[in-house]
């Protein structure tokens, strides 16, 4: 990895690439999992720069591809072009799984045990944010099967276990709904609940 | 005195019969309440959406949004050709072609009910309550109407709505505990035919993965066995394989759940977060497992609690 590199990838960041330039660096970044670091750590430093939604660290990369995919609408597009979007999208999802990493182990571990959970003895008399009882209006049951229950959560441990439920939900749910294709009546409806279907 | 405990000796024993009585005739008792005919239908429907030729255009309904796709389904010399295009948001297409008929897989086993009911065995009546009402047109088709109720908090109720003639799903709500609808998909035009539709123009084709029911386990993505200690009455895993993450997947005939590990390098505060989307929920649950930490991840349409319990239950085969 280079300085030349490094920039390229702050560009990208910028959305100050020109086509070229995106090829050379989602053909590297495709094959080097250090930039592919890189790219999560300067996703991140831009997201606490400008305070954007962290359930989005592909923020950008997702506008850049819906740019683009408008773009093609209104223009038509090679067969180079699609192919680019494709390794673009694939690439957005690699760098969320990495991100999610990140976020997960920063926000969640640097907390210190110091300041740990809200006291026990608001835990015992507050619901945890889930609850014991289920808020979808089943009768209220023994939420917690052999494991010490989920104590209330901060604040800040609750924003953040938000963005990881958020961010599985885009990792998974697709091959959940591989699944549920094949084993509920309704054919391959179960795709249309995949928020971002993948090649 | 002596006739008191010996009375409330009895008492003891006749309740313990009575216990036993009511386990051993439960479960020809609890499906007697269900309607024969809704479970023909719904044996109809499970075969039929296997094998008749059709296409259509099909909207889902959840909270605020609405998506509206087109289906196709072919059957030519016993393989079935099934596609499904976006036709908004994404825009995506996924296919899943020259799949054998013969090829059934859990799901499709839970709902064949035919030969249960000679049998004589309840299968997924022992989980949900049936009633077969008529009702009214969808996509200009007559319908009939079935009500599935659970009978337990671990699932949710649906009602199906069948073409008269044909036995297929034309129209699917799931519906929670206090009767709030949470998903509604349904067709607006169905059309009975051979005849392939046109392709729209698509970006992302999506070939629909296969995985045989019985097939061994190629990936196994985490190094340490886990197991899953507690599913609700009548799940049963889809497959024997483990996914990405080391997934595994249940299904109960209607509903369909699927569970993700991962093993994090890092210490992590223990919390959980969820997101529900019409009928599907998100749990994330961060834990320490024998030392480990860990996230695991169930998703599924299911209530919330069974997923936290099932996200509980997870533990490292020893």
């Amino acid at each position: 990895m280079n300085d030349r590199m490094l920039e390229s990838l702050s560009a990208l960041l910028d959305n100050e690439t020109n086509e070229l330039e995106l090829e050379r660096i989602l053909t590297q970044v495709s094959g080097d999992a250090q930039l592919r670091r890189v790219w999560t750590r300067y996703n991140l430093a831009q997201h606490a720069i400008h305070r954007h939604h962290m359930a989005h660290p592909d923020w950008d990369i997702s506008t850049r591809i819906q740019v683009a995919l408008e773009g093609k609408q209104a223009g038509g597009a090679s067969v180079f072009r699609q192919r680019m979007l494709r390794s673009l999208q694939s690439f957005a999802v690699a760098a969320s799984v990495a991100a999610t990493v990140v976020l997960g182990g920063r926000h969640l571990a640097q907390v210190s045990e110091t300041t740990p959970y809200v006291s026990d003895r608001s835990a015992a008399t507050s619901a945890s944010p889930v609850g014991m009882l289920n808020s979808l209006g089943a009768a209220a049951v023994q939420a917690s099967y052999g494991t010490q229950p989920v104590s209330a959560l901060q604040p800040a441990t609750r924003t953040v276990y938000k963005e990881l439920t958020q961010q599985r939900r885009r990792l998974y749910m697709q091959e959940h709904a591989e699944q549920a294709a094949l084993n509920s009546p309704q054919g391959l409806i179960p795709f249309a609940r995949v928020p971002q279907i993948r090649e | 005195m002596l006739f008191g405990s010996m009375k409330n000796f009895n008492n003891f024993h006749l309740i313990a019969l009575l216990s036993l009585l009511a386990t051993t005739g439960a479960a020809a008792a609890v499906c007697s309440d269900t309607d024969a005919v809704a479970l023909e239908w719904l044996d109809k429907m499970s075969k039929n959406m296997r094998e008749v030729n059709y296409q259509g255009v099909v909207t889902l309904q959840r909270d605020d949004e609405m998506q509206v796709m087109q289906v196709s389904h072919f059957v030519d010399h016993g393989r079935s050709s099934e596609r499904l295009t976006e036709l908004t948001g994404q825009g995506a297409q996924v296919a899943r072609l020259e799949h054998p008929l013969d090829c059934l897989h859990p799901g499709d086993n839970l709902l064949r009910l035919n030969e249960m009911l000679q049998e004589d065995r309840c299968g997924i009546a022992e989980q949900y309550r049936f009633s077969v009402v008529d009702d009214e047109r969808v996509a200009g088709r007559k319908t009939l109407r079935i009500n599935i109720q659970p009978r337990d908090i671990y699932r949710f109720g649906y009602a199906m709505f069948l073409d008269r003639e044909t036995g297929l799903l034309l129209k699917s709500q799931t519906i929670s505990h206090d009767h709030r609808t949470l998903e509604t998909t349904q067709f607006a035009q169905i059309s009975y035919t051979d005849d392939v539709p046109a392709t729209s123009d698509v970006d992302v084709v999506h070939e629909a993965q296969h995985p045989h029911p019985e097939s061994p386990s190629v990936n196994v993505a985490s190094t340490r066995h886990w197991t899953i200690g507690w599913v609700p009455s009548g799940f049963s895993a889809t497959d024997s394989s483990l996914g990405i993450n080391g997934r595994r997947t249940y299904t109960d005939g209607l509903a369909v759940f699927s569970v993700f590990l991962e093993n994090l390098d890092q210490q992590i505060r223990p919390g959980e977060g969820q997101v529900m989307q019409g009928g599907t929920i998100t749990y994330t649950r961060g834990r320490h497992l024998g030392g480990q930490p860990v996230l695991v991840t169930v998703i599924g349409e299911v209530p919330l609690n069974t997923a936290r319990m099932v996200a509980d239950s997870v533990a490292w085969v020893q």
